[in-house]
């Protein structure tokens, strides 16, 4: 940079800083503006994460070092103890399998029946299409605690309470409406309809260009609905403490959530915590994994 | 390699009839080129020849065998789309590759005919590269290549030249001709550009709202064009119309225009009668400068365009439009009256209220 213009720009600071390159840019620019920014941005971590680092901490404590006052704010003595143990009074793991095989079902069963049901409403016209809209776009009007007492009698009478299948088609079911919604949209909006026409000439079947052309370029937005529909069953409470709240099938959240009702998260506190923490791990691994298939842009130079 | 036959073919979108009623029939190994201005329906048609519109009325054949009720994939044929329709997810060679694939071509066939496809496309470079990654020219060479790779019974083009350069354009232009000739498959083609349609073209076939106007050779279409709207439709520029009334006694008739003047017509059989009201067509190269006797023309000089090899004198003559394509370069400044001799042997006449050609002349 030549001195010119390292002279020149303080003098332009206060409207530069607004431009490319932001505060970055800006050597002098507006500290004090730089400066709150920063402690609210650290404010609002801090309120965020607390929790969750006190969490992290005490499942590396000790029952009593958890317990001192005043308390603690880094463990005293560090252990991972409770990681070991915790399996002695809570069944986490098979708590985690349970979640990760009702939550990843859902996801994979609505995200087919929302494609397939998405793609005939975005591409197809037939009688009452828009009845079918409305209807999918009214579902989601009615608050879901109202639902409870008509779906508990459904999934009882059809003999799927206190089992995965049950619970796994209420899951997927909640998640359609948007499934559906949102997959339509990308599909009116991202795939050509020339794409599938250039495939049915290129000799495939609808299904086919259905399969090899459409889905592909939707990625992202299959990847949008399936980490919506796993997110919502892994963190769901209510559901399954209606519909599956049975000994060793219970997901994490019931699990966890009857552990401390028992009384474990007293006197266990810090197995509790460490089960905590690590029921925390599959979702974020799940969301990691997906993410990469969040970018968009996957349409572009398809057509003019 | 295949004979199509349209029998009264009809297609209408709810109530808007995009074709009336269409019967057409393309020779095996026949180039026909469709010209019409848009919105005419020529998408349409092809799109109905493909199998991705169904048809409302009326019997499309392809190689005798009726395809009506046929799935693209059925019908064996490669379509270029007026949109290019590339698959965004798959490079350069997967696109032209992928119907290929799903015959079950073997990889070492798919690769060879895709390189082969590449090389007369000059896409040689670019095979590994997505479509989001080409330009506008380069994506409408794929959209060719996925067609010219595979061996179908039709090619349809649907405007496939449309976003190339100029020079890019007539190379293209020539391969296309070259392949047709290489490969003798049957092309249906559609096009706005009345010069692609003029140097390629077996069979020209020019619609207008659906409808066929005329079906011929380019120079047939040229020099016998059947009604007015082929007549203007072709040729570049087009052709030249002077509305009048005819004068005169049998052996001596002239037309008499809107200011008043008349210009002679030569003596021979025109099919005209006095009192006929006709519009005269003659095209811009028909007319020389300067007074040479024969059929004369006082034309009011607005501009003149040089083009290097001949000039474009635009201008008018009672309050018609005219242009004249002149060899070489005429002193004629603009402004200034210039007069021009038609050529007696170039005209055409066309009745004025149904639009058609009359008689033998020309
Ligand atoms: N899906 C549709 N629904 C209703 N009308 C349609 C539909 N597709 C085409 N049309 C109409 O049919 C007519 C013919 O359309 P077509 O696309 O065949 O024109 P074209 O000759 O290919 O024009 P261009 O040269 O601009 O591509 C147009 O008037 C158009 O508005
Ligand atoms: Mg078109």
């Amino acid at each position: 940079m030549t001195t010119t213009t390292t002279e020149h720009m303080p003098r332009a600071t206060g409207r530069r800083s607004g431009r490319k390159g932001g505060f970055a840019r800006s050597r002098n620019a507006d500290r004090l503006t730089r400066a709150i920014v920063i402690v609210v941005t650290v404010l609002a971590l801090v309120y965020i994460l607390l929790p969750v680092y006190w969490m992290v901490k005490s499942s590396f404590q000790t029952n009593a070092d958890i317990r001192a006052l005043p308390p603690h704010w880094y463990p005293h003595e560090f252990t991972i103890q409770a990681y070991l143990d915790m399996t002695y009074v809570i069944p986490i793991w098979r708590y985690i399998l349970n979640s990760i095989y009702v939550a990843a079902a859902a996801a994979i069963l609505s995200t087919l029946i929302g494609c397939s049901a998405a793609y005939v409403l975005a591409r197809f016209r037939f009688p009452g299409m828009t009845l079918c809209l409305v209807a999918i776009l009214a579902t989601q009007l009615i608050p879901p605690i109202t639902r409870a007492f008509p779906l508990y009698s459904a999934i009882q009478s059809a003999g799927l309470l206190n089992s995965y299948t049950g619970i796994i088609i209420a899951y997927a079911g909640f998640s359609l409406p948007f499934c559906v919604m949102l997959l339509r949209g990308y599909f009116m909006n991202n795939c050509p309809p020339d794409l599938e026409e250039a495939a049915l000439v290129d000799g495939c079947s609808y299904f086919s260009a259905f399969w090899r052309i459409i889905l592909p370029i939707s990625l992202p937005g299959l990847a949008a609905v399936t980490i919506f529909t796993f997110l919502n069953a892994w963190n769901d409470f209510l559901w399954a403490s209606l519909l599956l709240n049975q000994g060793d099938m219970k997901t994490v959240q019931v699990g966890i959530g009857d552990f401390s009702g028992e009384g474990g998260n007293v006197r266990y506190i810090s197995m509790f915590m460490a089960a905590c923490v690590t029921a925390t791990i599959p979702a974020l691994i799940m969301f990691l994994f997906v993410q990469r298939w969040l970018v968009s842009g996957l349409t572009a130079g398809s057509v003019k | 390699m295949a004979h199509i036959s349209l029998r009264q073919v009809t297609k209408k979108y709810g109530r808007f009839v995009a074709v009336p009623d269409l019967s057409l029939e393309v020779a095996e190994g026949e180039f026909l080129i469709l010209v019409g201005p848009s919105g005419c329906g020529k998408s349409t048609l092809l799109r109905m020849l493909a199998g991705l519109e169904s048809v409302t009325h009326g019997e499309i054949a392809i190689g005798g065998e009726v395809v009506n009720d046929q799935m693209p994939r059925q019908r064996d044929i490669a379509m270029v789309f007026q949109s290019y329709a590339l698959y965004p997810h798959m490079t350069v060679a997967q696109n032209m590759g992928f119907s290929l694939k799903l015959d079950r071509c073997s990889k070492a066939e798919i690769e060879e005919r895709v390189a082969a496809a590449a090389e007369i496309l000059a896409l040689t470079p670019l095979l590994d590269r997505k479509p989001a990654q080409l330009s506008g020219g380069q994506r409408q060479r794929v959209a060719m290549g996925r067609a010219i790779v595979r061996d179908p019974k039709v090619f349809l083009f649907d405007e496939p030249l449309s976003n190339l350069d100029a020079k890019l354009r007539v190379q293209m232009r020539a391969e296309i001709k070259s392949l047709h000739y290489r490969l003798k498959t049957t092309i249906v083609y559609v096009t706005h550009d009345q010069v692609e349609a003029m140097t390629m073209a077996d069979r020209i076939v020019v619609m207008n709202a659906g409808n066929i106007e005329q079906v011929g050779t380019p120079l047939e279409l040229y020099d016998r064009p059947m009604n007015r709207f082929v007549a203007e439709f072709l040729g570049s520029p087009s052709m030249n119309m002077l509305p009048g009334e005819i004068t005169g006694a049998a052996g001596a008739l002239s037309l008499r225009l809107a200011d008043g003047s008349s210009i002679a017509l030569p003596g021979r059989d025109l099919g005209l009668a006095p009192g006929d009201r006709v519009t005269m067509g003659v095209r811009p190269e028909h007319m020389t400068i300067g007074d040479t006797g024969g059929m004369g023309l006082d034309i009011v000089v607005d501009v003149t365009e040089p083009t290097g090899s001949d000039t474009l004198l635009i201008g008018r003559a009672a309050d018609c439009a005219i242009t004249c394509e002149l060899d070489g370069r005429p002193d004629v400044r603009m402004g200034e009256t210039a007069r021009v001799t038609i050529d007696p042997a170039h005209l055409h006449f066309f009745d004025e209220d149904s639009g058609r050609r009359i008689g033998a002349a020309g």
